[in-house]
């Protein structure tokens, strides 16, 4: 069993200041892949490192395995790193990079050997590879020759932190499946930081949303796009973002480009409890249904009625993206700027008067000052 | 989110002050340590000049005296007897290292910025030179000196030391330049400056910090030097490592007055040393390590 | 479908860089000129002079100045006892120093690296010595420091059961060692210290996560990582302390007897008291040469320091 827990783990900089990580809260399942994300700041590096015993826990406590690690060295949590920018050893052979750990554990060397054989194998790194230092080797291949290295290891759990961010696009896209399906395979589990929320929802099994260094929200991918517990996971989950606008109440909804939006009762309820006047409306591109003539594909725009509300607006950008478009839409009545996605074939052009449909049903409402999710 | 009791987990603040403690103490060691050896090598340079405070009665005595009444009569004399050495040496240092900053700018401008096709063997030229010996063609020196009227004149010493510091202030130079970001000169370039505006307007600016590292160094080499002022000047040139051995006379006490002189003559340089210390090592190692 | 090998046409001209044009390479050289030639000048016509001399009989305190004699100032360097034990002290004396105060330099190093209270200053202090005038250097030490009846050192020796050593007598070779380690050690510290410091964070760490002790960590990735910069400091310092004087002439006179006599002291020598140029001469053309099958060593040594950066 490798579990991991994160138990009130607070790290503090210096007396007084803000933590770089706020009480930290977290279980990580055996086997599971658990993604830390947010943005730069938000104290998911912090996080990472304090696992690996890189940073002095300042408060609270980690276990792996059930065991308090939180005073423990490095070498004895039995885990495996893989650095954001490879940290390879420039003295060493690919495959002394590799066995190092296990040198360091007097693990005979026959012994080294294979198991480091194995893990090139599993990496697809070319044998003749093994002999060269790091820096005769492109970018993806030293990217590998890191993961080797924590592979040999067997450890208990895996961290990343950031491993792909310094390849290439198309590199990364393709790196990204093969981690996923290594970890499928190997069983170990994995902690992986980044600040790319495709990274974060492709790969995890569940995803943790860090904020300030505080735990916003943990759950799977899907709970997290479709239920986000605040506007900051809403905003930051999805891409691209969900539209967020500052709207007034009314009394069956809120107004927006001169148009009501019917709000559920039980949201309704809440903002009132909370005796507010205005909240933050949230919708995601997918919803705003393009109903003009143009592009009207979504069979169930037909089945919305009167409850789905019609927003007006003048396209001002088309972002082409293949079987997709993006359109920048500026709302009538001073409602803003949204972002939708309709069919790439069929888009409007800039300059063109566009008509959505939403539902009611498809809309996030949160607090305006704490950002939090009211009902739903 | 189960919530935590006092007695399951540290609270924060006692763990934030248990891993304070331990970093201090971690500190300490290596404070003390570090503290032992620094004092150990500056000993020396302390106990020189404690005993150019000293009079002379106080200075060769057994046991060594640490508490004496301090005396500036040492350095009044040292003060007194220096005026034409100190003179001679701030000529010859000053001069050489103007000398050595005007060949010294363009030619590394030609082996950084637009580089001369054999660059390379430029470079290891001049370095060559550094590592002949002097020594061996102080004879036939003494002679070229003599028969071109040179001889203990300021100029030799200023052309000699030119010479001396020339191939580590290219070196040194050199390696500033080409921290120059290409993209700027780039810029200047498609702007259509020419060599001079280019030199001027991109380079200069972002080089000077390390020009003025370059000749802090040559003036510390030049200053000290003392082989060849011993052979090449008697009067009218002698500088201050000169007047240094001249402090030490046939016969009578010394000790305090030669270490007056002894700290007189080192300051400078000392004070020059420690404000382009993050210079040295680029100094020094010619420029290969920044 | 078959592809005929051409074995008929002439080659096609390869496509190549065309590099600058003739003016251009002009322009870039003139800036190089003015320091190439004040070197050249200033460096090799006393060498040319030199081996002219080494030919010639010449003592200036004679008269009639200098004529030619072949070869036997050669024959007499070849064969003078003094110049060989010159040359074998030189060797001896500068490995030494080097050696030593590498060691105490990469000890000094580690030391700095670390961070502590006063860390600044102390390597203020430590830089000191290398800054102080040779000259000052070697008579402070031979005086207030090393003297018998009044030194410090002989003081602070008391505890340990030491009493009033004559060093400049009894242990010259030594003190003068001493001296040039003392001075040449905190040049040791700082290009180790550049190399410490330029050494990656995260590489330390993996190898904290990757389970390797201080000590493994030291021997097995910051060693390797030094060893450039442990080479350029023994290159560099062995350069400038081969031709180190100041120590010499001032504490020792090259004694007693010939005990601390270096290559350049016995030049130094040979010019001043014996006033023979030509024999000088000769002993520096044959220093010369050995520097230059010494300097190739230490020129291709410096060729792989280039490493260090690249060219525009």
């Amino acid at each position: 069993m490798a579990a991991v827990n994160y138990v009130a783990a607070s790290r503090v900089y210096a007396k007084g200041a803000p933590p770089a990580v706020d009480a930290l809260d977290l279980d990580i399942k055996d086997g599971e892949f658990m993604v830390l994300v947010g943005p730069s700041g938000s104290g998911k590096t912090t996080a990472l490192r304090m696992l690996a015993g890189l940073e002095p826990l300042d408060g609270g406590r980690i276990e792996i395995a059930g065991r308090d690690v939180s005073d423990v060295q490095p070498k004895d949590r039995d885990i495996a790193m893989v650095f954001q920018n490879y940290a390879l050893y420039p003295s060493k052979t690919v495959a002394e990079n590799m066995g190092f750990a296990l040198k360091m554990q007097h693990v005979p060397r026959d012994e080294r050997a294979r198991r480091v054989r194995e893990a090139a194998r599993l990496l697809e790194l070319d044998d003749k590879l093994l002999d060269r230092k790091p820096k005769a080797l492109s970018g993806g291949q030293r990217q590998r020759v890191a993961m080797g290295r924590a592979i040999v290891r067997e450890p208990q759990v895996f961290l990343m932190d950031e491993p792909l961010s310094n390849l290439d696009a198309k590199l990364r896209v393709q790196t990204r499946s093969q981690i996923a399906e290594l970890q499928r395979r190997l069983g170990i589990t994995t902690v992986y930081v980044t600040h790319d929320q495709v990274e974060a929802m492709t790969m995890g099994h569940r995803v943790a949303v860090l904020a300030d260094g505080k735990l916003q929200q943990c759950d799977t991918p899907r709970q997290l796009y479709d239920n986000p517990v605040n506007q900051f996971v809403a905003g930051f989950i999805g891409s691209p973002a969900m539209n967020l606008q500052t709207v007034p109440l009314t009394e069956s909804g809120v107004r927006l480009a001169g148009t009501v939006i019917r709000l559920p009762t039980a949201v309704r309820t809440a903002a009132s409890q909370a005796d507010l006047r205005e909240i933050v409306l949230g919708i995601r591109p997918e919803h705003l249904h393009l109903a003009d003539g143009v592009g009207e594909l979504h069979a169930e725009v037909m089945l919305v009625g009167t409850d789905g509300a019609e927003l007006t607006g003048e396209v001002l950008l088309v972002e082409e993206l293949g079987a997709d478009a993006l359109l920048h839409v500026r709302l009538a009545d001073g409602g803003g700027s949204v972002v939708t996605r309709t069919e790439g074939r069929k888009a409007p052009v800039p300059g063109q008067q566009v008509r959505f449909r939403v539902q009611p049903a498809d809309v996030f409402a949160f607090h305006p000052v704490t950002g939090a999710r009211l009902a739903g | 989110m189960t919530a935590i009791t006092a007695t399951q987990a540290p609270s924060r603040t006692s763990r934030f002050a248990k891993n304070r403690a331990r970093e201090l103490t971690g500190k300490t060691g290596w404070t003390v340590l570090g503290w032992v050896v620094g004092i150990a090598f500056f000993l020396p340079v302390l106990w020189m000049v404690i005993t150019a405070f000293k009079p002379e009665s106080a200075a060769e005595t057994w046991p060594p005296q640490f508490v004496f009444k301090p005396t500036l009569a040492q350095f009044r004399l040292v003060f007194s007897g220096m005026g034409p050495f100190l003179e001679h040496s701030a000529i010859a240092t000053v001069g050489s290292t103007i000398l050595v900053l005007l060949l010294a700018i363009p030619a590394a401008y030609a082996l950084a910025i637009r580089p001369v096709k054999h660059w390379r063997d430029g470079l290891f030229f001049f370095i060559s030179t550094k590592m002949l010996p002097i020594v061996a063609a102080i004879g036939p020196l003494y002679v070229i000196a003599l028969k071109t009227h040179l001889l203990d004149s300021i100029w030799v010493l200023i052309i000699l030391y030119a010479a001396m510091n020339l191939p580590l202030a290219i070196w040194m130079i050199r390696s500033f330049m080409l921290e120059v970001p290409t993209e700027m000169l780039e810029a200047a370039r498609l702007d259509g400056a020419g060599r001079i505006r280019e030199m001027s307007e991109v380079i200069m600016p972002v080089v000077v910090p390390g020009i003025v590292s370059t000749a802090l160094i040559c003036v510390i080499f030049a200053w000290n030097e003392l082989f060849l002022a011993i052979n090449l000047t008697v009067t009218n040139a002698a500088t201050m490592p000169m007047f240094l051995i001249s402090s030490v006379p046939q016969e009578g006490l010394y000790i305090a007055h030669l270490s007056a002189a002894a700290t007189v003559a080192s300051v400078p340089v000392i004070i020059v040393g420690w404000i382009a210390q993050r210079s040295l090592v680029r100094g020094l190692s010619m420029g290969a390590i920044k | 479908m078959t592809i005929i090998q051409d074995v008929v046409s002439p080659p096609v001209a390869q496509i190549g860089p065309r590099g600058v044009s003739r003016r251009e390479s002009w322009q870039r050289r003139l800036p190089l000129l003015p320091a190439l030639i004040y070197t050249i000048v200033v460096t090799q016509i006393p060498f040319l002079f030199t081996l002219w001399y080494s030919f010639q009989h010449y003592f200036w305190n004679e008269p009639g100045g200098a004529h030619w004699i072949g070869v036997s100032n050669y024959k007499e360097v070849f064969t003078d006892a003094n110049f060989r034990s010159a040359v074998v002290k030189s060797v001896t004396m500068t490995a030494i120093a080097v050696i030593v105060a590498m060691l105490l330099g990469v000890a000094l190093a580690v030391m700095l690296d670390k961070k502590f209270f006063g860390r600044g200053i102390v390597r203020t202090l430590i830089i000191t010595p290398f800054l102080v005038m040779p000259a000052a250097a070697a008579l402070v030490w031979a005086g207030p420091m090393l003297d018998p009846n009044f030194g410090l050192v002989n003081w602070l020796l008391q505890p340990f059961g030491i009493h009033h050593v004559a060093w400049l007598s009894n242990h010259a070779y030594g003190s003068v060692v001493l001296v040039m380690i003392w001075q040449w050690t905190p040049f040791m510290t700082l290009i180790v210290l550049a190399g410490l410091q330029g050494q990656a964070s995260d590489v330390l760490e993996a190898a904290k996560v990757d389970g390797a002790s201080a000590w493994a960590t030291f021997r097995e990735l910051t060693f390797p990582h030094l060893r450039p910069y442990i080479e350029l400091g023994i290159l560099l310092g062995s350069i400038y302390l081969v031709n180190a004087f100041d120590q010499v002439r001032l504490m020792t006179n090259g004694g007693p007897g010939t005990e601390t006599t270096t290559l350049p002291f016995f030049l130094y020598q040979k010019v001043n008291y014996a006033f023979d140029v030509g024999g000088a001469a000769a002993a520096g053309v044959v220093t010369v040469i050995l520097t230059i099958i010494v300097a190739s060593f230490a020129l291709r040594m410096f060729a792989r320091v280039f490493q260090f950066e690249e060219a525009r």
